[in-house]
């Protein structure tokens, strides 16, 4: 046998198969799946929260103020809230988000995961936010007329009419979003949280080999963000064979 | 007041920034049970903000809008209500493209008037056979052409059992060969004594179907009568300019 395939084999067996080294890996991968799962789901559900804020004070703004009373100025500062949180987070990096997070606001948590879980799903909800921002603003204000007219009002239009055509408009990003996330969240390690990246940097301070586990580790990151992204155009072409 | 009048305007005002564009600048009519009214003029003339303000798509700057004993422009008016009863027909249809033609028609009546959903079809399929397309009721709208679209978008309306519809150049977006179906179902719904009121440049139809015609220009009326009258013998010279021009 040929000699560099030798010193695979024993490169191997040193990173992953002595001391079960390989549970380092397992136990990170599961970890990042945990975050990028979470993370994924609460940004889901804060990016729609914000992104309905900001789309109801843009498109009722005229009706609120002629109406006048307090709904009109709780809706500014809901709005004005939203724009400083969309500000912030997308300009900030998400390590030092993370780091702000772990190190001061929940500076006596021990659960590592569950921070990294908040820190990345308010990142990611302010980027999913815009997302849904620009996939309403996107439908044409006619199907919006249209809703209102037959008598739905703002909310239902928007739920029974509008919704689903940006759901199925913004499908596509939306899973890239969770793409981008996941890869985002091999940062986790600097705060002390032991992801897939971390699982593989452990191996390599232990066996001082840096080839096998990082190498490693790419191939299980690229192998899931490729099934992912398989599963994005998948869905493309079934949404587009639906578009009539 | 006019004991038979449905929409009773007075004094509509719409201004844009602040009042250096006055697309509305005092508008008073009366719209009546039954009445077809054509409303004419130039382009920019206010045609659109004025019906549109009807069911208030547009929020009027000033005046009032009496539509069932209310005045739906008036500060907290539950418009939704009164939007029930008001259909609208637009210039580019705005039929919701990831709906089957059924539930375009039937989606309003069931969410909004808790109308049993094989109630609610079976009245969307009767509307389809009076317009001649019961066979799409399973299609969805971009397999339709742009008449069968409109005639649609006008039985959506049907399906909320509205006391006026108001429509907003109906047949601009049409190909020419479209034009005569829509105009054909409109004459029919007028002539079962629907309440209409009509933005369009089909001259024909406003003379051959309004009871009344409107001729705007700069957001006020400056005529009004009745077909002959408007056509025939035109008083003002800027609706004697505008005649000039299309016809
Ligand atoms: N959102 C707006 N902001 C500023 N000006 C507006 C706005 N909407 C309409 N206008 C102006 O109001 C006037 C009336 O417009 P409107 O659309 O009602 O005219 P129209 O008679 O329907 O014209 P057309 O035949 O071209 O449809 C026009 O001068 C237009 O430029
Ligand atoms: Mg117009």
């Amino acid at each position: 046998m040929a000699d560099w395939l030798e010193k695979l084999k024993s490169d191997f067996i040193l990173n992953f198969v002595e001391d079960n080294r390989w549970m380092n890996i397992t136990r990170g991968l599961k970890n990042t799946v945990i975050i990028t799962i979470f993370a994924a789901i609460i940004g889901v559900i804060l990016g729609l929260t914000v992104a309905a804020i900001r789309t109801t004070y843009d498109k009722n703004r005229e009706t609120m103020k002629k109406n006048g009373g307090i709904g009109y100025w709780v809706m500014t500062f809901l709005n004005n809230v939203c724009k400083i949180y969309l500000s912030i987070f997308r300009g900030t990096p998400v390590v030092v988000q993370l780091m702000i997070m772990f190190y001061i606001i929940f500076a006596s948590s021990t659960h590592g995961v569950m921070v990294a879980i908040i820190s990345f799903g308010i990142n990611s909800g302010a980027y999913v936010a815009e997302i849904f921002r620009g996939g309403i603003m996107s439908i044409d204000n006619g199907q919006f007329e249209a809703g209102r007219s037959l008598g739905f009002n703002y909310l239902q239009t928007m739920i029974f009419v509008v919704l689903p055509q940006v759901f199925k408009n913004i499908l596509p990003t939306l899973l890239n979003e969770f793409i981008a996330l996941l890869k985002e969240t091999s940062v986790a390690g600097y705060v002390g949280v032991t992801d897939l990246t971390r699982g593989g940097y452990i191996i390599r301070g232990v066996t001082f080999s840096a080839f096998m586990p990082l190498v490693g580790i790419a191939i299980i990151y690229y192998v899931m963000v490729m099934l992912l992204t398989h599963l994005v155009s998948r869905i493309e072409r079934r949404l587009k064979k639906s578009e009539r | 007041m006019n004991g038979n009048a449905l929409i009773q305007v007075r004094g509509l005002k719409k201004h844009y920034n602040d009042g250096a564009v006055r697309a509305l600048d005092g508008i008073d009519t009366d719209i009546k049970k039954g009445e077809v009214v054509v409303i004419i003029g130039p382009s920019g003339s206010g045609k659109s903000t004025f019906l549109r303000s009807l069911n208030l798509l547009e929020l009027p700057t000033e005046g009032s809008i009496v539509f069932d004993g209310e005045d739906i422009a008036a500060k907290h008016v539950n418009i939704n209500k009164h939007r029930q009863k008001m259909g609208m027909v637009f210039q580019h249809f705005n039929l919701f493209p990831n709906m089957t033609i059924l539930r375009n028609m039937t989606i309003a009546p069931t969410k909004l008037l808790k109308i049993p959903k094989e109630e609610a079809e079976k009245t969307a399929r009767d509307l389809l056979k009076r317009v001649g397309l019961e066979d799409r009721a399973d299609a969805y709208p971009s397999q339709l052409s742009g008449g069968q679209k409109q005639r649609i978008a006008i039985v959506r309306a049907l399906c909320m059992k509205p006391e006026v519809l108001l429509f907003d150049e109906p047949t601009s977006a049409l190909d020419p060969e479209m034009v005569g179906e829509v105009l054909d179902v409109m004459k029919t719904l007028a002539k079962t004594g629907m309440t209409m009121v009509v933005v369009t440049h089909e001259m024909g139809f406003a003379r051959e179907v309004g009871s009344r015609v409107i001729f705007m220009a700069d957001g006020v009326i400056v005529e009004e009568g009745t077909p002959s009258e408007i056509f025939d013998s035109p008083k003002s010279d800027r609706l004697k300019g505008f005649l000039a021009k299309v016809l």
